[in-house]
């Protein structure tokens, strides 16, 4: 496509820019070297590179397990029992692959693409803004060489018929040349354009539309919250940050930011299909809560799966859940323990937990496990099942007496046994009590449930939707608006009638515009109450009208198939 | 008969066998796509065979939604996308609707119906490899913002599993058209200067550049080149008819004594071995080879009837484009859920990443097709490494992955 027809200002154009002189000095050479850097990095191949890099990236973290969602499956990786081994592993710890999205090479990437990005938009949005606000479309100098022709006689004068045909055009939202801007003696003609505004500028919102996300993300993650706590039926939790089990403050979210309302889990509704095809999948998942504001005021609630509560912008999500059995252990006539401890299930549905007494002389340690149904065998003694539903639910435990060693970190369902004597075990059914060594006694009092709670403060979330809504509404105009100019002239025919030549070219879509251009010719043709003259082959250039469109005998007529995007690239999606 | 069981016969064998008699039908139909105009009895053939193809295929669209209806019935629940087997079902329903009234209707392609068909079955196939009965939704899969996400993922996977079929097609063509183009070319020796414009066989024929092949062509461009000297050399249907046996000529290699596109029917075969591993299963190691070998034997047939190189290049393009919109707000929709049931609307999940990657490389088959040096073949290998992508965020993710978004419905 020949560049005869484009008046875009360089800054769109840049091909037809000239290059400047040779640098000689150092700081030139520094100079012209960042330049070429700076023109390397806007260019679509390198985005491409970029795109390809995140790309593989991804497939990497999708394969690895990331230490931030699955931090047990990567040590088991790391330490060679799982995975491909030790020696693969190292491999993919060079290369940041278990915390892809955290790496240095990810950023790196990101922080490139973005730049590159901003290499890109940088004399795009210039460009735009010039063609939005000073760029006219372009007149033509070949008329009837333009790919698609239609001619139309009408009694009315030339200016007459051009005016009409100006109305046919900005109806249908072509945005017209300004006549005044040719001068007095040029050769009237009606220049008309559309799409290139929605195209290019839908294309720049979608890009920018990035931005926002970016900034949305980095501010979400410096303001934001996130903790988690479990609590058993009937009790509460203040929202403070000692109250967690543990959090993610961001950076900027001071322990002053805590809401301090007050949640009690009234009751953890939870039911399963119980028929053998199902096997338990749950179909009830559902916490009740009362909350109390800091102001005292106080109401019930209901969190759900997909039914987050929202107190004071701090939004309530119910992760998970397990059984919570109240062992008391004695020694004599004293409690030494007393309390719920939680368990979640393992991969037999099973809830392992312990209990751990260090009131007691020695400290006593239980390893418990409960077993939410198991029923009586024929000969009274129990079967466990794996069945969630506490109907019938068993309680084993080893009894380990000796040193907890509470002063050493350790897992809360966990016994360190390291320094403790095996004692005995057993089960115990709900209620039932049993005597250990050293004047223990141990008592499966009650059964709860409790719900793992993840209270998050996301401020950026609706700047997020934004840009998000604003990618895809850039998106769309960026693919579907198609450029398309339109010209129309006129000549004074012999016998005082007018001949009109309509000339089209299309960007992008060029099959679909064949019948746009039909359209546009007819209702062009009915605007000035025209006829189609008697032409042999009106795409054609015809002596009659080869005066008007001043077309070069020479011109080649294009008639064979017009490819789909005959456009330079910046012009096309990027 | 339960309605789990009516919704079972409905799929296999009704539907199946409805849309594969379809298929055949309209690729039957294909092959009088091109033939000599004065032909009456080829064309009035060509045109019954594509009705019947037409009809086939809206029965088996009508026995299809049936079967979801009746699916649903059997659930009792509302929307099918609850599992794999489900999933797929709406993909390859979305497929063939989408060829209907878009490829059919509205570009007037019917030629390319059978392809598309293909594509749907082999969708349909994975479907029946994951089939699982009907039952309730899990509580966490209960939501609005899920059926929306859900609805338009199955959506964009359709319509992406189009465009893969018109980019593999387009590469095809595009392979023997530039054979064809170069065989050509290869007369003027070393100089290629006026090698576009050469006629092959007789100087006065107009057609497209077709070339000297070896083999058989040979003796059809002979016996082409002798009616067109009988009759003063106006006969473009029979030059039409040549360079439809040049295109397919090109493709082919002759091993054994056949003729098949061997480089192409291994990469399919290896493809086909690395699917059935996925899934372990001796039937699958065997069957999804041959059914490859089947697909890849079936488009090399169908090269000469094919619309031209650049013609698939923009149905692809346009039919990505139209899918691209429907993915970024599918992943969207994906997210708002994810920060309704999950409390974070990104975490990095497998699903999550894979989404993304997905969106990244459908993304760049965009930039691909508007950068200089891409555009074309490089592109179509884009745009089918991104379907690429997509098949390994569904099956691969879904199956071997383990993830929060492990709802393939499979034991």
């Amino acid at each position: 496509m020949s560049r005869i027809d484009s008046f875009d200002p360089p800054e769109a154009n840049p091909d037809v820019r000239r290059r400047g002189p040779r640098p000689v000095t150092p700081l030139g050479l520094l100079r012209a070297s960042a330049k070429q850097v700076w023109r390397t990095l806007r260019t679509m191949r390198t985005a491409l590179w970029l795109l390809g890099g995140l790309a593989l990236e991804s497939i990497l973290a999708t394969i690895v397990p990331q230490e931030p969602n699955v931090p047990d499956t990567v040590a088991a990786w790391r330490a060679g029992t799982e995975g491909p081994g030790t020696v693969v592993s190292a491999g993919i710890e060079v290369v940041g692959g278990y915390d892809v999205y955290g790496s240095p090479l990810f950023l790196a990437l990101l922080l490139l693409l973005f730049t590159s990005l901003t290499a890109c938009m940088i004399p795009r949005v210039r460009g735009w803004w010039r063609i939005t606000r000073r760029s006219q479309p372009p007149r033509t100098r070949h008329l009837g060489a333009q790919e698609h022709v239609a001619h139309v006689h009408t009694d009315l004068s030339g200016d007459e018929a051009l005016a009409a045909a100006r109305g046919v055009l900005s109806d249908r939202r072509y945005r017209l040349r300004d006549t005044a801007a040719d001068g007095p003696d040029a050769e009237p003609q009606v220049a008309g354009e559309k799409g290139q505004v929605a195209r290019e500028g839908g294309s720049l919102l979608f890009h920018v539309s990035f931005y926002v996300l970016l900034v949305g993300i980095v501010f979400g993650q410096l303001l934001g919250f996130t903790g988690q706590v479990g609590i058993v039926e009937g009790q509460a939790f203040t929202d403070a940050q000692v109250s967690y089990w543990s959090y993610q403050p961001g950076r900027w979210f001071g322990s002053d930011d805590h809401r301090g309302f007050r949640l009690q889990l009234d009751q953890f509704n939870v039911d399963w299909y119980r028929d053998v095809e199902l096997a338990g999948q749950p179909r009830l998942f559902q916490s009740d809560v009362t909350v109390t504001t800091p102001d005292g005021e106080t109401y019930s609630d209901t969190v759900g799966g997909n039914d987050p509560l929202v107190v004071d912008g701090m939004k309530i999500h119910q992760l998970d859940w397990g059984y919570a059995p109240r062992v008391v252990v004695r020694q004599g006539d004293e409690v030494v323990h007393d309390g719920f401890v939680d368990a979640n299930s393992d991969e037999f549905g099973w809830f392992p937990t312990a209990v751990k007494a260090p009131a007691a002389d020695p400290d006593v340690g239980l390893e418990v496990v409960l077993v939410p149904w198991a029923p009586e065998g024929p000969e009274g003694e129990p079967i466990p099942t794996g069945a969630p539903w506490a109907d019938e639910p068993l309680l084993f435990y080893r009894g380990w007496a000796g040193d907890l060693q509470l002063d050493v970190p350790q897992d809360v369902r966990e016994l360190d046994t390291s320094r403790m004597a095996l004692g005995p075990e057993g089960a115990l059914r709900l209620g039932e009590t049993v005597e250990l060594p050293n004047d223990v006694t141990i008592e499966f009092a009650e059964l709860r449930r409790w719900v793992g709670f993840q209270f998050s403060d996301r401020p950026t979330v609706p700047l997020l939707l934004v840009g998000a809504l604003l990618a895809l509404g850039g998106l769309i105009p960026a693919l579907y608006a198609y450029r398309r100019r339109v010209w129309i002239g006129t000549t004074d025919l012999p016998d005082g009638r007018t001949l009109l030549v309509v000339a089209g070219r299309a960007f992008q879509r060029a099959e679909a515009f064949a019948e746009e251009f039909e359209e546009l010719a007819d209702d062009v043709r009915s605007a000035v109450d025209g006829t189609t003259p008697d032409l042999p082959d009106p795409a054609a250039p015809s002596p009659s009208d080869g005066s008007s469109t001043e077309s070069l005998p020479d011109q080649p007529v294009p008639d064979q198939p017009v490819p789909d995007q005959p456009v330079p690239d910046q012009e096309s999606v990027s | 008969m339960t309605t789990a069981e009516l919704s079972r016969f409905l799929f296999s064998p009704v539907v199946l066998v409805l849309y594969t008699s379809a298929m055949l039908a309209y690729l039957y139909a294909m092959a009088f796509g091109t033939v000599d105009r004065d032909d009456v009895a080829a064309v009035a053939k060509g045109r019954r065979a594509r009705v019947l193809g037409t009809g086939l295929a809206i029965v088996g669209v009508a026995s299809h939604v049936a079967h979801l209806a009746v699916r649903m019935v059997a659930a009792e629940r509302l929307v099918p996308l609850g599992n794999m087997f489900e999933f797929s079902n709406v993909i390859a329903l979305v497929v063939v609707v989408g060829g209907l009234l878009v490829v059919q209707r509205r570009m007037g392609r019917p030629e390319l119906m059978g392809f598309v068909l293909l594509g749907a079955l082999v969708t349909l196939g994975m479907a029946a490899l994951l089939y699982a009965e009907p039952g309730p939704l899990a509580p966490i899969l209960d939501s609005w913002w899920l059926n929306i996400h859900v609805s338009t993922i199955a959506l964009a996977a359709g319509i992406f599993t189009m465009g893969a079929v018109f980019n593999g097609l387009q590469l095809l063509r595009d392979t023997a058209e530039r054979r064809v183009a170069l065989r050509a070319s290869g007369d003027f020796g070393p100089n290629t200067v006026g090698a576009a414009q050469a006629p092959v066989g007789s100087s006065d024929v107009d057609a497209p550049a077709h070339g000297d092949v070896d083999g058989d062509a040979d003796d059809v461009l002979d016996s082409v080149g002798e009616r067109i000297g009988k009759d003063d050399g106006l006969r473009v249907v029979d030059a039409d008819l040549a360079y439809r046996d040049a295109l397919r000529d090109v493709l082919a290699q002759r091993v054994f004594g056949l003729r098949f596109p061997w480089k192409v029917g291994l990469v399919a075969a290896a493809l086909a071995l690395a699917f059935s591993l996925v899934f372990q299963d001796v039937v699958a190691s065997v069957t999804f080879p041959l059914a490859m070998l089947a697909m890849v034997g079936i488009a090399w047939w169908a090269v000469p009837f094919l619309p031209s190189a650049s013609a698939l290049d923009s149905l692809a393009y346009r039919t990505i484009a139209f899918g691209f919109p429907i993915w970024t707000f599918a992943v969207i929709t994906g997210a708002i859920w994810a920060e309704q049931s999950w409390g974070r609307y990104w975490g990095w999940d497998p699903k999550e990443t894979s989404a993304f990657l997905t969106w990244i490389a459908y993304a760049g088959y965009l930039h691909a097709r508007a950068t200089k040096g891409f555009k074309g073949r490089r592109a179509a290998w884009v745009g089918l490494g991104s379907f690429g992508v997509l098949l390994f965020t569904y099956y691969v993710v879904n199956l071997l992955i383990s993830g929060l978004h492990s709802y393939a419905g499979l034991q």
